[in-house]
């Protein structure tokens, strides 16, 4: 780009301008978003970590995310094949509101917003639904259905009247049991693509905000399109943790 | 058109190009993503033929998938977020922490996730829950935890 071969990497540093030749705004998006990847690439360690200590009792991710939509097949990790679809799709319709932008082109920018926030709004859809079926899990339940979980329930009848624990097969996954497989894999699913979904949900927020700004009118009187530049960065980094999260959660 | 009025740099526009490189750049871009794409499907391909031919937990198969992800990383970070045409020392100040970070997490999962995995090491209560654990994915009843006697009498209660 021809700003930047004009830069004298020398002189930068003397003041009265950025030595990184960008907008503080825009630096400091960057900043979050490093901070932000620590806080997602601990919680993947911490994942690793565990998931590696129990290898043996570990639940495949083919054999828990088997369900698609109005299809009553099994279709290992089809959804959420579909779903990465939307997200990455989302983000080329993101990065090309940017290029739009870029051009002064409202009109461009409108659209391809427009599309952005359809695109996030699916997603998070998609992820509740994958969630809801996690949660409720297989007809079959327990051991016979997947190696998962019995859970111990008092019952005053047996033993003679005297009470006792007994053993109840479970259906699906919740912090405590998991008719799967261990219990820690769904608290690591829950809690992660918990912290995705909410940052994918904050991206639509964020998003929305900035095509009503768009639509008003205030960066065309701003004469640059840079919000959509700063959004457009934190919408690509929730792209980017999505697939981490893909990888480590449903294919390896 | 601009509400700037001062002789201070504005890097707001400094990215503004006009239609010519508009459409370089669009075609740049949907590059990326059908590479995207095609890495995802080979990847979702490969990821569900695995169990049937037994590939599963495979070192190679675990290489290959990092690889691709973090070729999936670097485009969405280079070209989606244009990190690729920002100032050379800006992109280290936001990669070198980020890539410590990440040789070093490694560096801690291989030492200890080593160290953990010593026989003398496991817990007593990280035996018993594994062993739990397996003897349920077998499907045998009762014993293992400490209500199993109690729970003995439920076999025909369900």
């Amino acid at each position: 780009m021809a700003h930047v071969a004009e830069f004298d990497a020398k002189a930068a540093w003397d003041g009265g301008q950025s030595p990184f030749r960008v907008s503080y705004g825009k630096m400091m998006m960057w900043f979050f978003l490093v901070s932000d990847a620590l806080t997602f690439g601990g919680l993947l360690v911490s994942y690793g970590f565990i998931r590696h200590k129990y290898a043996e009792v570990w639940p495949k991710a083919e054999n828990v995310f088997t369900h698609f939509p109005f299809i009553e097949q099994h279709l290992p990790l089809a959804y959420v094949g579909l779903m990465t679809f939307i997200l990455i799709m989302s983000s080329v319709t993101m990065v090309l509101a940017v290029e739009a932008g870029h051009r002064m082109d409202r009109r461009g920018v409108t659209v391809w917003m427009f599309w952005t926030i359809v695109g996030g709004a699916m997603f998070v859809g998609s992820q509740a639904w994958e969630w809801y079926h996690f949660i409720v899990g297989t007809h079959v339940g327990g051991p016979e259905g997947h190696g998962g979980a019995w859970r111990n329930v008092w019952d005053q009848a047996v033993n003679n009247g005297a009470g006792g624990y007994v053993k109840q097969v479970y259906h699906g996954a919740t912090m405590a049991v998991n008719e799967y497989g261990v219990p820690q894999f769904a608290n690591y699913f829950f809690f992660i693509t918990g912290f995705h979904g909410f940052h994918v949900f904050s991206g639509v927020i964020i998003n929305l905000t900035i095509f009503l700004n768009v639509l008003k009118g205030t960066y065309e009187k701003r004469g640059h399109y840079e919000m959509i530049e700063k959004v457009g960065l934190y919408w690509h980094f929730v792209d980017l943790v999505w697939v981490f999260v893909f990888t480590f959660f449903y294919l390896l | 058109m601009s509400e700037f009025h001062d002789d201070y740099p504005h890097y707001e526009t400094m990215y503004n190009h006009d239609e010519a490189h508009g459409k370089k750049a669009r075609r740049t871009l949907w590059n990326v993503f059908w590479i995207m794409l095609a890495i995802t499907i080979f990847e979702l391909i490969i990821g569900s033929m695995a169990p049937g031919h037994g590939w599963t937990g495979a070192l190679w198969l675990k290489v290959l998938f990092i690889g691709l992800t973090v070729v999936k990383a670097a485009a969405i970070v280079l070209w989606f977020m244009h990190l690729g045409h920002e100032v050379k020392f800006f992109k280290y100040i936001i990669l070198l922490p980020y890539i410590t970070f990440i040789l070093y997490a490694v560096f801690i999962i291989l030492v200890e996730g080593v160290y953990s995995g010593y026989p003398r090491n496991v817990t007593r209560v990280d035996q018993i829950f594994i062993d739990q654990q397996k003897e349920l994915k077998n499907g045998h009843h009762g014993g293992g935890d400490a209500h199993a006697t109690e729970a003995a009498h439920s076999e025909e209660h369900h």
